[in-house]
């Protein structure tokens, strides 16, 4: 979509509230109320009040501009992110991050955009008696987005170096490869988009469907914490919550004035982990499958770093550009990685000299990381005491240790045929420097302890998991909760499995489909 | 009455010996600091020395780095209960050798009293502890401090990895929302004001970020 006209966007700032704006307490009332505004509850509040509804859409971090983009990455973090993006899973321990932002995850992701292949939708219909939840019913629906986005493959001219180097290997080893699609429109190769793009080429909800939503005369409120989803009966009434300040971590303070939401329907995309939490904090709403907070799936990734002979200036470059899909059937995928510095290295070996001398070789480093499709690996999520902040309980599966294990075989490989010299495979248990193929071939061994994987996870599932049968699952087809007549649930907590690529796109064709479906039954 | 009167004599000396040994002496706090006190920024101070040394390979060492600051800076913009863990993580260490002590002369001192070679050593014994959890609190301990030394602008301007410059841009998100904490009415800009899309990819070796370019000139001695 193209910016707004400008009378379009004079009336539409007139809607939008943020922290400072809130004096007292207030009551409200829509047609629907949206519950966050990541990708997957903007699109929902876009499609709704394009189509007429009045529509309140309610995020409870900040709207971010451009000045507000801390170059920091570890600030910009703790800013961004829920638990300062220190959060972690219980059982198997990894770090897994949720954003807190106007935009939501959109704001500081990568921006990629992948369709899962048929496979993936074949075994969801026939595992979670699903009738029209397949490619064929939710082309259009990618397509509408792909549009109004504008995603298309990374070219060539963002890639950089450390991106092309990826291609580079996988050619020299036969393994198919391609750009990765995103929404980015004029992207300039900053690398930056874990802490936010400030050419605003990616498009991001904050600048690409929260503006429509508001051109479209939706209200969107900022800074408000919703705490619980009111119900009578078989019917959601609303939500109620509080304000909270911008980096406060939803702390009370002395402006937390209380609120509260009237609606006809309630639709929450909170996201897959506080989504649950609502729930369960709601007097347990929507839970007589008992499936509210259970089946929590993510995608595990492992990343690699690998050494090249010489600088390969690997600051710039699309922040992931390119990826291979080749190897799905065996569970996982292939991307390329780039961060700020700091962080890529915090998982570098070593003490003093030795360290220092690996910080000094950043300028010849690219980062290639692998996502498993770990089905079996399950866990849950439960209310923290005093808090809306989850817990998340999750344990890895024997069988997707050997996925990541592949994985990192494979992207070991493919440095090495794309002529790095060494590799740091991140791996505990193992040496910190591979400098030979033939010696990568112990990360596909049992040498490499569960332990010993250093992980992330910050693409979760099925927390509120739909299924054609009611007693399986919290939602129906239609996100639909089982157990109420009014009350959505789009975020990613509603596919019944991981979905083996990257969630994004997924969620948000999901949430356009609901949206028209709910739109006509209002 | 004297098998209390000893108890009480036996409990007062030995808060007296952990208060002098774990708590006691330390040097003042580097002026400013938020969240750390005296004892932790001691701490800070010491394994920054031991992390990242003099004559190594980077820019600055990290006695000069002065990760105090930046590691105060970072704890003060997290929740409260990561700042606690964190911080409950700094006790850990800074006083671990004194129920388990270094194998030399003086080992049983806390972290920050320790010569340089016993706190490497304490250090590496943490990084390779059979136990998978006290590496992983290794890793958190040291990820801190990474993240504050190599996010330096002075680091990264030397390893050429600062951000790059970017012209401001205006988009209809810069035109409808405030900076955060501000009010609407402070919005500069208008719809008039949105800028043009920038369509050349930026240049390898162009222009940093001022601020991280202007580290570099001090790093150089250059006004």
């Amino acid at each position: 979509m193209s910016p707004l006209a400008t009378e379009q966007l004079e009336g539409a700032r007139e809607r939008v509230r943020v922290f400072a704006q809130y004096d007292h307490a207030f009551e409200e009332k829509c047609d629907v109320v949206v519950v966050g505004s990541g990708p997957s509850g903007s699109v929902a509040a876009y499609e709704l009040a394009a189509a007429g509804h009045d529509v309140i859409l309610l995020e409870e971090g900040p709207p971010f501009t451009t000045r507000d983009f801390a170059l920091d990455g570890n600030l910009s973090m703790t800013r961004t992110m829920r638990e300062g993006g220190l959060r972690m899973t219980r059982g198997t321990t990894m770090p897994t991050m949720q954003a807190v932002a106007l935009g939501g995850g959109s704001l500081v992701n990568s921006a990629i955009c992948v369709r899962p292949p048929d496979s993936v939708f074949e075994r969801w219909s026939s595992r979670y008696d699903l009738d029209r939840t397949d490619r064929a019913n939710l082309d259009p629906h990618y397509d509408a987005i792909a549009e109004f986005l504008g995603i298309e493959p990374t070219p060539d001219a963002v890639q950089g170096k450390r991106n092309l180097l990826f291609r580079e290997g996988c050619d020299a080893l036969g393994i198919d490869s391609e750009p990765i699609a995103r929404n980015v429109r004029n992207c300039r190769g900053s690398g930056e988009c874990f802490t936010g793009c400030r050419n605003r080429a990616k498009q991001s909800m904050d600048v690409s469907y929260v503006p429509a939503v508001l051109a479209a005369g939706a209200r969107v409120l900022t800074s408000v914490q919703v705490q619980e989803i009111r119900r009578s009966g078989r019917r959601v009434t609303g939500v109620s919550g509080q304000v909270v300040a911008p980096f406060s971590h939803g702390r009370a303070s002395g402006r937390s004035h209380a609120f509260r939401i009237e609606a006809k329907a309630v639709v929450l995309a909170a996201g897959c982990t506080a989504t649950p939490v609502l729930l369960q904090h709601s007097d347990d709403l929507a839970n007589a499958s008992g499936q509210v907070g259970r089946n929590l799936q993510f995608h595990p990734g492992v990343a690699v770093a690998g050494v090249f002979p010489e600088a390969i200036d690997s600051l710039f470059g699309a922040t992931q550009g390119y990826q291979s899909l080749s190897f799905l059937d065996e569970g996982f995928k292939l991307e390329t990685l780039w961060a700020p510095s700091p962080l890529l290295a915090i998982r570098f070996p070593g003490i003093g000299a030795d360290l220092q001398a690996r910080f000094a070789e950043l300028p010849q480093i690219a980062i290639f990381d692998a996502i498993a499709s770990a089905n079996r690996s399950l866990g849950r999520v439960r209310k923290r005491f005093r808090s809306l902040e989850p817990v998340l309980e999750w344990r890895l599966h024997p069988d997707d240790v050997q996925i990541l294990r592949r994985s990192l075989h494979v992207i070991a490989q493919i440095f090495f045929a794309a002529g790095a010299r060494k590799i740091l495979p991140g791996v505990g248990g193992i040496a910190d420097v591979i400098h030979s193929v033939e010696d990568a071939a112990i990360l596909d061994s049992s040498a490499v302890k569960p332990s010993g994987l250093v992980m992330g996870g910050n693409h979760v599932f099925c927390t509120t998991r739909m299924h054609g049968d009611p007693t399986r699952g919290v939602v129906d087809e239609d996100g639909r909760a089982h157990d109420l007549e009014n009350l959505y649930i789009a975020d990613t907590g509603i596919f019944p499995q991981c979905p083996s690529v990257n969630p994004m796109f997924t969620g948000m064709a999901l949430a356009r489909r609901q949206a028209q479906v709910l739109s006509e039954r209002l | 009455m004297l098998t209390s009167l000893l108890l009480v004599v036996l409990v007062a000396g030995l808060a007296v010996f952990v208060h002098r040994r774990g708590f006691a002496g330390y040097a003042p706090a580097p002026a400013g600091l938020a969240v750390l006190h005296r004892g932790e920024a001691a701490f800070v101070q010491a394994v920054a020395e031991v992390l990242f040394p003099a004559g190594g390979a980077m820019a600055l060492s990290g006695a000069d780095a002065q990760l105090a600051q930046s590691v105060d800076r970072h704890l003060a913009a997290l929740p409260e209960a990561k700042r606690f863990q964190i911080r409950l993580l700094f006790h850990f260490v800074e006083h671990v050798t004194l129920f388990l002590p270094e194998h030399e002369p003086g080992g049983r001192q806390r972290f920050s009293s320790l010569s340089a070679a016993a706190r490497v050593s304490l250090l590496e014994r943490l990084a390779n502890h059979p136990r998978s959890v006290v590496r992983l609190l290794f890793t958190a301990l040291r990820s801190v401090f990474v993240l504050a030394y190599l996010g330096h602008p002075e680091n990264l301007h030397a390893l050429d990895l600062a951000p790059f410059e970017i012209d401001p841009v205006v988009s209809d998100a810069e035109v409808l929302f405030p900076r955060v904490g501000a009010l609407p009415g402070s919005i500069p800009h208008g719809p008039a004001d949105r800028t043009e899309p920038v369509r050349t990819p930026l240049d390898p070796s162009g222009p940093r970020h001022p601020a991280y370019a202007r580290a570099g000139r001090q790093e150089r001695g250059e006004a």
